[in-house]
């Protein structure tokens, strides 16, 4: 009940935010963004064709009374049709969604995980050779431009140039094997470079617990390394490891990976956001910053929740 | 760590489910029977709307998915039309303005829910109508209608007063069932040429009622193929098993052993098309990640060779010439494209266009042959076209039959101490130079051009800080700029829609000025006089004689730095028989195409 009244009172306080992100991208797609009518004109335009092009958009409308339809179209979740492509932006993004979540969930776990596991193995050798590798090795993987890596892995990967093992493109997938074959590449490109990201910050975390008291008492008490490790470090680590990867989770489910995407020919939410970017294809946009907007209040909620889980020390209040 | 463990198990479940889910509509993928030709564009097409096919890419699925009255033979160069849906070339009336065209009988739609029963009806005469009607129905959105303003009576009024489909229009009518009766309000001899455009395609009522916007995914048309899925990477198209049997007549179609007999398209003489079962198209703007895909060997069959690749893939650019071990797995073609590149001056602005002030006029106009005797096309073409596109001067392109080979060179060839003798006759000293805004979409290709031309100016005596770059997001932003007349030159490129001169001269007829296609704002009494005789009249040498006085009037007047057309390499594998031509037969010769294997 306690946690009820608490995900009830921070939805609530989640619609300021709501409304402050979805006004300030309004206005900057408003404003600031390309003028997609002179992509639907014709290569001899008149004045008239212009004009009717912009009414028939809606571009012409005074800018509030649009914002309120934009506050309209959350609350319903109808964010009415692309203006580039015509097709309804949900079923766009009911289509693409799970797409570029079922190519960024594996790189994304894997990244995490052996980021914890490189990071405990660093932590534990602090300062001496392993931990030093460890820490080169990530600097490594963080330095090398993502594209870079994704076009290097395609060609040692997926070209006859290189082993020739993967597909390099596209989204063929009638069952696992063929999910497989897709998703390995662009699952070793994200961990590569999500690795060193994870693995620094998972180690200056887990460094900053083992210097606590009740690891050295743990310690002095004669608890294997092991155990240590993994109940006395690990456990108490879990809050700033847990924020991490919530927050990064709606910028996974709704902008997916561009480069990826475009690089792999992968139909997902990623690419049609960067497209949507580029012609200022507000319904898109709309419901992209919209739905990021929700997802990170609901994240924020599912996170103090987690806390309090993780840890019992933690109230909802 | 038990917890951690098991979360990451059950996500990655979900990941396959949804992977496997994602994708179950994708059938027929794995069949080996099928035969499955892969395609690939440069670009993702944004539409399947006919009225909305203003790209190559939408063209090419719309004209494989939806009927013309007319096409473009497979093979003939220079290009022919031939009857499509129609049952023969119209018939004109002896003054020019009513053309008749009777429809074939017995083609259906594709079945499909929109229908009763869910099985295509028959195309009629009453489908075409509506479809040019559509184009003035400001709710399509149509980039078409432009083919057709002020030249079909009573069109662009039906528009203007509601575009009510229940009232008629007087110059466009279904005489019966399969036959269509146009009025134009003056001769206009590029009309068939406009009726094989994915513009001109006939769409079902009942879709664009029950599909409304989302007409541009889901095609219902009468085409030899069936759009099956369509995203932002790909699209894919089965084979309409209904499509009309029309046995091909290769003869009839061009076939010269001398120039196509190497592709092997002599193998479907005689054979109905369509004849591939699938055609999945790519869409893949990175050049690098086309070719990757391409040269695998089992992923994409067809792909244009860019120009960052040339020294990889040819061994000669003259002739053009594939390397040997390109040459033993790929088929190439390589042909000037039916467009170029060109710069206009806009000369609605008065630092280097027209003047109040007469001796200022003609100092600007110095200013502007100046700068074209500046240009360097060869630097241009060795540095982003692979040296192998083809300059030449004015505006009538070479890949039509109009093309003056006998119009001076002087115009694009360089001549810098020429140019600097024009600024000093005109006055002009690099204190009273005007500063030059160069507007490009931004890219890093785009910012490289703005850089050479700097050079080429200052090699003429221009200021380096008066030629100053203009960066716009989209080419949409900078067609604004265009269309609003903000920037003192125009840098673009033009494809033609028909392969006729008349289609390029109109870029400076005086009515199209901004927002017009005359974004120079071109505005001469009696270039516009030739233009309204020429456009009425018949191709023939008086209008060609007419066309080629109109080009040497763009050049006399220093009107544009023009142009280079580009010219386009494609290859295939050699287990497809296919001669492509990405243009003017644009998709026409997709359901051409076949597999050895």
């Amino acid at each position: 009940m306690e946690t009820l009244r608490y995900t009830l009172r921070k939805l609530l306080g989640g619609v300021p935010l709501i409304l402050g992100v979805t006004f300030l991208s309004f206005l900057l797609m408003v404003y600031f963004g390309p003028d997609i009518t002179y992509e639907f004109t014709s290569k001899n335009p008149t004045a008239q064709e212009i004009a009717s092009v912009r009414a028939e958009l809606g571009l012409d409308r005074p800018f509030l009374v649009r914002y309120a339809d934009y506050l309209r179209e959350i609350v319903t979740l109808d964010f009415g049709h692309s203006f580039a492509s015509g097709e309804r932006v949900t079923r766009i993004l009911a289509r693409t969604i799970p797409i570029s979540l079922a190519v960024i969930i594996p790189g994304f776990i894997l990244g995490n995980l052996l980021g914890l596991v490189f990071a405990l193995i660093a932590a534990n050798h602090r300062s001496g050779w392993i931990d030093k590798a460890i820490m080169a090795a990530s600097v490594v993987g963080m330095s090398i431009s993502f594209l870079i890596v994704v076009i290097v892995f395609q060609i040692v990967f997926c070209s006859s140039y290189g082993l020739n093992l993967f597909p390099s493109r596209g989204w063929q997938v009638d069952g696992p094997g063929d999910y497989l074959m897709h998703v390995t590449v662009p699952t070793m490109a994200t961990v590569f470079v999500a690795l060193g990201y994870n693995t620094r910050f998972y180690r200056a975390v887990l460094v900053e617990e083992l210097t606590r008291d009740h690891v050295r008492t743990a310690r002095a008490f004669g608890t294997p390394p092991s155990q240590v490790l993994y109940k006395h470090v690990l456990k108490n680590s879990l809050i700033p490891i847990v924020t991490r990867i919530m927050f990064s989770i709606p910028l996974i489910v709704i902008s997916g990976s561009l480069i990826i995407e475009s690089y792999f020919g992968i139909p997902g939410v990623g690419k049609i956001t960067f497209d949507a970017i580029k012609v200022n294809d507000q319904p898109i946009l709309k419901a992209v910053v919209g739905l990021t907007a929700l997802l990170f209040v609901l994240t924020l909620i599912v996170t103090d929740v987690l806390y309090s889980v993780f840890d019992p020390r933690v109230k909802l209040k | 760590m038990r917890l951690i463990g098991t979360i990451a198990g059950i996500a990655l479940l979900v990941a396959i489910a949804f992977g496997t889910y994602s994708c179950s509509s994708d059938t027929g993928q794995g069949d080996p029977d099928l035969k499955v030709y892969r395609h690939s564009f440069d670009e993702a097409p944004r539409s399947l709307d006919p009225a909305r096919a203003a790209t190559v890419y939408s063209n090419f699925i719309v004209l494989n998915t939806y009927d013309t009255l007319y096409a473009y033979k497979y093979l003939a160069r220079p290009y022919e039309l031939k009857p499509n849906l129609a049952d023969g070339m119209p018939a004109f009336s002896d003054d020019g303005l009513t053309l008749t065209v009777r429809l074939k009988r017995g083609v259906h739609y594709i079945d499909d829910p929109v229908f009763e029963g869910g099985k295509g009806r028959e195309v009629t005469a009453h489908d075409f109508v509506y479809s040019l009607k559509r184009h003035f129905d400001p709710r399509s959105l149509s980039q078409g209608a432009w083919f057709w303003q002020g030249r079909i009576v009573g069109l662009d009024a039906w528009g203007e007063a509601g575009a009510d489909y229940a009232q008629e229009v007087e110059g466009l009518r279904a005489l019966d069932s399969h036959t269509v009766q146009i009025t134009l309000t003056r001769p206009y001899p590029q009309i068939t040429h406009t009726l094989a455009q994915g513009f001109a395609a006939l769409v079902p009522r009942e879709a664009v009622d029950e599909y409304g916007r989302e007409l541009s995914v889901r095609p219902v048309g009468s085409g030899p193929f069936i759009v099956e899925d369509f995203d932002s990477t790909r699209a894919v198209l089965r084979r309409n098993p209904d499509y009309r049997s029309e046995p091909v007549d290769l003869a009839y179609e061009g076939y010269d052993e001398a120039v196509h007999g190497f592709s092997g398209v002599k193998a479907i003489d005689g054979r109905s098309p369509p004849f591939v079962d699938r055609i999945e198209i790519d869409f893949i703007s990175d050049d690098s990640s086309r070719m990757t895909s391409f040269t695998k060997g089992d992923e994409l069959h067809y792909a244009r060779l860019p120009s960052a690749f040339y020294d990889n893939y040819l061994k000669s650019k003259a002739p053009i010439a594939l390397s040997d071990d390109n040459a033993s797995k790929y088929h190439m073609l390589a042909g000037v494209e039916p467009g170029f590149v060109f710069h206009q001056f806009n000369l609605d602005d008065p630092i280097l266009g027209y003047h109040d002030d007469p001796a200022r006029e003609a100092a600007n106009k110095a200013l502007r042959c100046a700068i074209i005797q500046g240009f360097d096309w060869e630097a241009r073409n060795n540095g982003f076209y692979g040296g192998v596109a083809v300059v030449f001067p004015g505006t009538i392109p070479p890949v039509v039959p109009e093309f003056d080979e006998t119009l001076s060179r002087d115009s694009v060839t360089r001549d810098v101490n020429a140019a600097k003798a024009l600024l000093a006759q005109a006055g002009w000293t690099p204190e009273t130079l005007p500063e030059l805004t160069y507007g490009v979409p931004s890219s890093v290709r785009q910012t490289q051009m703005f850089e050479q031309f700097r050079g080429f100016m200052q090699d003429i005596g221009y200021p380096r800080d008066k030629i100053v770059i203009k960066q716009y997001a989209t080419f949409g932003d900078i067609s604004k700029a265009w269309k609003q007349s903000q920037l003192p030159i125009v840098n673009k490129a033009w494809s033609l829609d028909f392969p006729d001169a008349e289609n390029t001269l109109q870029l400076y007829y005086g009515p199209n000025g901004s927002p017009g296609s005359n974004d120079a704002n071109y505005k001469n009494p009696g270039y516009d006089a030739l233009y309204e005789r020429a456009a009425v009249m018949q191709p023939g040498p008086e209008r060609t004689a007419l066309y080629q006085q109109m080009n040497r009037m763009i050049v006399d007047d220093c009107v544009a730095m023009t142009g280079l057309s580009r010219t386009i390499i494609l290859l295939w594998h050699k287990n497809v028989i296919a001669f492509p031509d990405r243009n003017i037969v644009g998709g026409f010769w997709a359901k051409y195409v076949d597999l050895t294997d």
